[in-house]
């Protein structure tokens, strides 16, 4: 060991001097005179500033104003003091859930980090896949518009000083107690309603804002079964629908998947789906041979087929093509219709019984149990509450000030009602007219079960402490009937005896042994349906994005463009193109590329609507407006207040077609739409390759010609003329998607996945007019046109008149859908023009962008031929100019922690969820062994609902992407310009005649 | 000695001896301002301050102030790039490339075209800079070294061409303009009287760099100046070649064109001398130099114009016959939206002003009259600016896809700042106006004696 050398400062110092040993503990040698200073308090009032003084003071300042602006702010992170044994920071735990609104149902897995729910995708146990509002329902659980406490008459007070006060006044109301709720699909909820009903002789009311009555009671009146059957889409060959929006808004139970498993052309057989409807549906554009009629005429229809079914009718030309395939697929075919009218339904299940299809492809003996409603009773309500014989109104999951067209009456009568109860999760419009308001948990803080299908049962489970003091509509109704269980005891008590309970939280779903319902057989008596037609017929439908209005206040929602007419934040009345002309109306754009419309006086009946936007719809039925519903929410909150109009009041006899007594007017004033695609056909481009299943069957490389260039080495493909040094793609992952064109049914699912996973901002309705929205991933849209190349060089038209007449969509056109996101390409354009290498290629097969290092030339966006890039014009996070969910606390905790939020001035784009790939790469590590084909998923592929897009790795031969990637229908999007991407499509193939 | 042909017209007008020339350079910059300059230099003192509250909201704010979008990524900012830099090339074009092949005439107008070349290009690089997303990081574009990780420039990238294209550019075209100047900035110095202006002394002394004006000296001038025009001729071609390239090696149909480099060299010295006219039909007037900038200077410049606007109008031509001949869809749809699109009336705005407005020029009558030249000027100027605008907008606006083709409208900060930079421009200008040597006098006085019309009589 070697010894330390000690150095002193002075001999004093060896010596120990004790005047040393003191000096060591002041700092300073000599005391500073601060007490003098500072207790001259003289000198310190009295002293002036000299100008020396002030401008010391001044630079001071200055630089320290400057010193500290420069300085990022520190954001503390606060450890767990006792980490929670199933939390790992940074690791994501995932719970099985269900999700019922009342309209929509899904069975769901929720991605949770650090107790923060922040993305929803299907559970795979199920076929009940979310669509884009459950995806979206993640967002809605942060709504900053939630209610935060109970309240009484608008002032916050204490939930058991309301359980009092609502327990004594239930005790002693003076006339019938009602619960009005949507329909329960809970059993155990059930229960509880019942037990109150029986305790305080109280009646329980379903109501379904979008009403199945007609279907309901068709059926009770056929085959003696209140319910919605289970329909097989994936057993049937043909399908003709009349109206039913079975892929976008018909029952919304997941019908997605089913369509697209019938709908794989490699086995050289598809489902044929013919659509007859009014409006340009999102399953009308799907459809194989798609007839526009009024409302009317598809009643006509329907007798028609029926007639022709039975014998007693030739079949209308219209109809000829599905008359003999339907007879051709007897038992092998579907035949469903969107009317909300009995008789109507009656002649569709005649329909289908003399097609023998009830227990092929129609099953009764297993329905669904979504829809309960009673519109009689709701009806019967009103008049019981304006007639005073209500005394006690509870109202759980529906906001009937809004979605019912009587809601004026409604609301008068909630005035003669002495104590009305709500538990509305927000400040809705009909708990702002209401006493007690006991907010409702989101159902991501809930327990709970459904029962959506006869035999299956799902549950919901918290996946987040409760955000605010609300309380569960089950425990409040638990606690009014004064019994001493909670809910979630109750609910485990209940299925305990029949699950394995735990097991069965963790899947979500499982399927129990019941017995099978025994409808009889077919008995009905088949009325005439035709109605007189008007010159002008309205169709309400639901909007993709919003539904029924439920979750107007989500702003991914109200951001999310209608897959068919691509507009956003809005909703307008849909008109073909000869109608508009007819009334003088018409859509143009701006020098700035935003579109502006005229808007209309509509009445229907007694009602009037001002001022209602139109839009020009290709394929919508001649003499015939659409409108959606779930729009013009009063009382929503910030983001969906005054977004539209409010169609609800047109709802005439809980139908939601107007035959009659409609008209428009044509209004002055214009109205600007919030429009992402302004051109609607491809311009004789070969974007989309589609052929037909025929031409498929015959040649499977269809409509996929391989596209070759003239050389003077003769003719070459397309990647055999490059100037490009090749990347390595042989050794390691090379990541590819594979986008299906044939089963993407343009749904939406994919863009709100993409939106929640990786913090895509939302801009809003101005800004989405200027072009200037964020999505990552895009479904374009095109129209067929009446003009293509081959009819103008018949008609030997010149170029100028060719091109002008091809942006002219079809009156009845085809439609086309393709998700465009960043396509990766290997030879990227946009890689070689950015001055400071921000973008740049991985060894992978992706393109990166480093978010850091971008200054925002935009260089990249111009040369990129897909346009896919999205640039920062502002900051959208905590800027008040948006206020949407980044700018308020709570919304900001739906940001995904593994995805920057960008700031201004840089350049953004689909990553193809690197971070989703980089933790599966990290487990496979972890554990030593390879990526497992599907293992690693982006949010789009994960979310799409008919595995349109494949994604995997290629280098894994067995991989599903990787035998799509050598399939004969793979192309790639302008393969003619060489980018190689890593994205590619698979052609879009029609059951059609040739 | 230089021995000139008789017949050939005088390049200085009146009986200017040495003496008279001196005194009429020097009279501006010692002289009070008139009333006009002021006028003028308020004016453009307020586009400059306009100039300068967009560029701070822009930056402040940023770029969604302007009018782009998703599908437009450059519209003014970059025309207006596009159109400063080129109006810089007749500036190095004089006096570079005109003194290489020793054409004498061009000693009248070669200060104040190169000033323009300086003040333009200042104009033109602030665009690349305030066009950035993150200008405060603008210094990534630089190759310095760095310890942000293994960060490096792309070398690929057309822009970061750009940034050297311009920066050589600029620091050759200073260092050219300010050698010429020496001897002239020496001339004020000794008109300057000390007693009463001794600052003015003491900084014209000072940028003189102690010129004396013996033999040496002049030797060194004139070497100096002839390898600085050796190096600027090559900028000539390649600044704008390079400038071009942004377009060129992209993807964009009407982008992606080969002619581009040469098209755009023709284009700048086009635009260029247009502006070159602009400044000095008024100069010349406002300061009094009719004698020095004649009407034959006036016409040399003209039949410049014409020269390079009939090839300018080739390249447009030529870009329309391949287009066609290319058999590319997207090629074809490209030009024939150009021409027949929403943006049709900027297509014919400059094929007016770039195609047809020069072609009167073949008449002598016009092209030696004053005002029409200025008018003419001012067209091409237009129309060069246009032209850009032309090949940014009209060719982002409707690309591959689509469904994403939109349309490009400016805002009020678009349009001050390209106003503004005009202000600034003509700020910085007009401040050269009055303390420079606006005339390369005595480089103008080599030719008194060979040129000049009293030695012609």
């Amino acid at each position: 060991m070697t010894k330390q050398k000690k150095y002193w400062k002075g001999l004093a110092e060896l010596t120990n001097d004790p005047a040393i040993e003191s000096l060591k503990h002041n700092e300073f040698v000599e005391p500073i005179p601060t007490e003098e200073f500072l207790g001259d308090e003289k000198a310190l009032t009295q002293s002036t500033t000299s100008r020396r003084d002030f401008l010391k003071f001044l630079g001071f300042s200055t630089a320290a104003a400057t010193l500290a602006a420069c300085e990022t702010p520190v954001v503390k992170s606060i450890p767990y003091v006792v980490k929670p044994e199933e939390i790992t920071p940074g690791v994501a735990n995932w719970y099985s859930s269900t999700y019922y609104d009342g309209n929509d149902f899904a069975n769901v897995l929720v991605k949770t980090r650090e107790g923060r729910p922040i993305f929803i995708k299907p559970n795979d146990l199920s076929s009940a896949t979310p669509n884009a509002r459950v995806v979206s329902s993640v967002l809605s659980l942060y709504d900053s518009n939630r209610l935060k406490t109970p309240k009484k008459k608008g002032q916050t007070t204490a939930w058991s000083q309301i359980d009092e006060e609502i327990v004594t006044r239930l005790s002693d109301v003076d006339g019938q107690v009602v619960v009005l709720t949507n329909t329960i699909i809970s059993p155990t909820t059930n229960a509880i309603i019942n037990d109150f009903c029986e305790k305080y002789d109280a009646k329980h009311i379903q109501y379904d804002a979008i009403s199945y009555q007609g279907i309901l009671d068709a059926n009770q009146s056929s085959f003696g079964v209140r319910a919605i059957p289970s329909y097989h889409f994936d057993k049937s060959d043909v399908i003709v629908s009349f109206g039913a929006d079975f892929l976008g808004s018909w029952l919304n139970v997941g019908f997605e998947k089913q369509y697209a498993s019938n709908r794989n052309p490699k086995n050289g057989k598809m489902s044929r789906h013919f659509q007859i409807e009014t409006n340009m549906s999102l399953t009308g554009s799907n459809a194989d041979v798609r007839i526009p009629v009024k409302p009317s005429e598809k009643l006509r229809l329907i007798e028609n087929l029926y007639q022709s079914i039975i014998g007693n009718q030739s079949p209308d030309d219209r109809l000829k093509d599905i008359y003999s395939e339907l007879l051709a697929a007897k038992g092998k075919s579907l035949v469903v219709c969107d009317s909300n009218d009995k008789d109507v339904q009656l002649v569709i299940n005649a329909i289908n019984n003399q097609l023998s299809n009830y227990g092929k492809t129609i099953d009764l003996e297993k329905p669904y149990y979504l829809k309960a409603g009673d519109d009689e009773l709701v009806n019967q309500l009103v008049k019981d509450m304006n007639s005073g014989q209500v005394g006690a109104l509870i109202i759980s999951g529906v906001n009937p000030s809004y979605t019912l067209p009587n809601a004026e009456q409604f609301n008068a009568g909630l005035k003669k009602v002495s104590l009305t109860i709500s538990t509305a999760l927000s400040m809705d419009e009909t708990a702002q007219y209401v006493e007690y308001v006991c907010p409702d948990r989101h159902y991501l803080e809930s327990w709970g079960d459904a029962r959506a299908k006869h035999g299956e049962v799902s549950f919901t489970q918290p996946t987040i402490q409760p955000l605010f003091d609300s309380r569960q509509f089950q425990d409040s109704m638990l606690s009014w009937s004064r019994s001493n269980e909670d809910y979630y005891t109750y609910l485990k008590q209940y299925w305990r005896e029949k699950t394995a309970w735990s097991q069965s939280l963790h899947d979500g779903f499982i399927t129990i042994s019941e017995s099978k319902k025994s409808p009889t057989s077919f008995s009905g008596n088949v009325v005439s349906i035709t109605q007189n037609s008007g010159d002008l017929e309205l169709a309400l439908y639901q909007s993709n994005s919003l539904g029924d209005g439920t979750q107007a206040n989500n702003p991914w929602l109200q951001e999310l463009p209608d897959p068919i007419t691509r507009a956003c934040w809005d909703n307008y009345i849909t008109v073909s193109a000869t109608t508009a002309r007819e009334y003088g109306l018409s859509n143009w754009n701006n020098n700035d590329g935003s579109m502006d419309g005229n808007v209309v006086r509509l009445t229907v009946g007694n009602t009037t609507l001002e001022n209602v936007p139109v839009l020009i719809q290709p394929g919508q039925a001649i003499g015939t407006i659409g409108l959606a519903l779930g729009y013009g929410r009063t009382s929503s909150g910030k983001v969906g207040n005054a977004v539209g109009i409010n169609a609800y009041p047109l709802i005439t006899n809980n139908d939601f077609i107007a035959p009659s007594n409609v008209t428009i007017e044509k209004m002055e004033g214009e109205h600007g739409f919030a429009s992402v695609q302004l051109h609607h056909t491809m311009m004789g481009r070969s974007l989309i390759k589609e052929t037909t299943l025929s031409e498929y069957i015959k040649d499977p490389k269809a409509g996929n010609p391989d596209i070759t260039f003239y050389t003077h080495k003769g003719k070459l493909f397309a990647d055999e003329v490059s100037l490009w040094k090749e990347f390595d793609h042989e050794s390691g992952h090379f990541w590819n998607l594979s986008i299906d064109l044939t089963t993407c049914i343009g749904c939406n699912a994919c863009v709100v996945a993409c939106h929640s996973e990786n913090n895509v901002p939302v801009v809003g309705k101005e800004e989405v007019r200027k072009s200037r929205d964020m999505h990552w991933l895009r479904i374009d849209r095109y129209y067929s046109s009446d003009m293509t190349e081959e009819i103008a060089e018949e008609q030997g038209l010149g170029s100028v008149s060719k091109y002008k007449a091809m942006e002219v969509p079809s009156e009845n056109p085809d439609v086309a859908f393709q998700p465009v996101m960043c396509q990766h390409c290997n030879h990227a354009p946009c890689e070689t023009v950015c001055p400071v290498a921000a973008t740049s290629h991985s060894a992978e097969g992706l393109n990166h962008m480093a978010y850091n290092r971008c200054v925002g030339t935009r260089y990249c966006a111009n040369n990129c031929p897909y346009k896919v890039r999205r640039f920062n014009w502002f900051n959208y996070a905590e800027n008040d100019a948006f206020d949407f969910n980044m700018n308020d606390d709570l919304g900001k905790m739906v940001l995904n922690p593994d995805v920057t939020v960008r700031v201004r001035g840089v350049m953004e784009k689909c990553s193809m969820c690197i971070q989703m790939i980089q933790k599966v790469k990290l487990d496979a590590k972890r554990d030593g062994r390879k990526v497992l084909d599907k293992e690693a998923q982006t949010a789009c592929s994960v979310a799409c609902p008919t595995n349109a897009l494949v994604f995997g790795d290629v280098n894994d031969t067995s991989s599903e992407v990787s035998t799509l990637k050598e399939d004969e229908r793979q192309y790639y999007l302008l393969e003619e310009i060489n980018t190689a991407p890593s994205v590619f499509y698979q052609t879009k193939i029609r059951n059609r005649k040739a | 000695m230089q021995k000139e042909s008789p017949i050939r017209e005088p390049l200085i007008l009146g009986n200017k001896s040495y003496h008279d020339i001196t005194v009429d350079v020097a009279k501006p910059v010692l002289a009070k301002a008139n009333k006009l300059w002021w006028i003028v230099f308020g004016i453009s003192l307020v586009l400059f301050i306009w100039w300068i509250l967009s560029v701070g909201y822009t930056i402040g704010t940023g770029i969604g102030v302007w009018g782009l979008n998703k599908t437009i990524g450059w519209a003014w900012d970059i025309t207006n790039f596009v159109w400063w830099v080129g109006i810089g090339h007749a500036g190095t074009l004089i006096s570079a490339v005109l003194l290489l092949f020793r054409q004498k005439w061009r000693l009248s107008i070669n200060r104040s075209a190169e000033a323009m070349t300086i003040f333009a290009v200042v104009q033109a690089a602030m665009f690349p800079l305030i066009h950035m997303g993150r200008p405060w990081l603008g210094y990534f574009v630089f190759p310095i070294p760095n310890n942000f990780g293994s960060l490096w420039v792309n070398f690929n990238s057309p822009l970061l061409w750009d940034v050297f294209a311009i920066s050589t550019y600029f620091s050759v075209s200073l260092v050219f303009w300010y050698v010429g100047l020496i001897p002239d900035f020496a001339m004020i110095r000794d008109k300057v009287n000390e007693k009463y202006w001794p600052l003015r002394k003491k900084i014209y002394s000072t940028l003189s760099f102690g010129w004396s004006g013996r033999a040496k000296d002049w030797q060194r001038f004139e070497e100096v100046s002839l390898v600085l025009a050796g190096l600027a001729t090559p900028l000539v071609f390649s600044v704008h070649s390079i400038v071009s390239f942004d377009f060129a090696t992209s993807v964009i149909p009407g982008w992606h064109t080969t002619i581009f480099p040469p098209y755009f060299v023709a284009g700048a010295v086009f635009s260029g001398f247009a502006m070159v006219q602009t400044l000095l039909l008024v100069m010349r007037k406002v300061v009094g130099l009719e004698a020095y900038i004649t009407v034959k200077h006036v016409e040399y410049m003209n039949i410049v114009i014409m020269l390079t606007g009939n090839l300018v109008g080739i390249a447009y031509l030529t870009e329309l016959f391949m287009a066609w001949y290319s058999g590319v869809e997207f090629e074809q749809y490209a030009f024939l939206n150009r021409a027949t699109g929403p943006y049709w009336w900027a297509y014919w705005s400059m094929m007016t002003c770039n195609v047809i407005s020069p072609q009167l020029m073949w008449f002598k009558k016009l092209r030696t009259n004053i005002v029409f030249t200025f008018i003419l000027a001012l067209f091409v100027n237009i129309g060069m600016w246009f032209e850009r605008f032309v090949i940014i907008v009209t060719s982002l606006h409707r690309d591959y896809l689509p469904s994403s083709w939109s349309m490009f409208s400016p805002t009020f900060v678009d349009i001050g700042i390209f106003v503004g930079s005009i202000g600034f421009f003509f700020v910085l200008f007009l401040l050269y106006s009055r303390t420079f040597p606006v005339i390369a006098q005595a480089e103008l006085k080599t030719i008194v004696k060979s040129s000049s019309e009293q030695y012609k009589k």
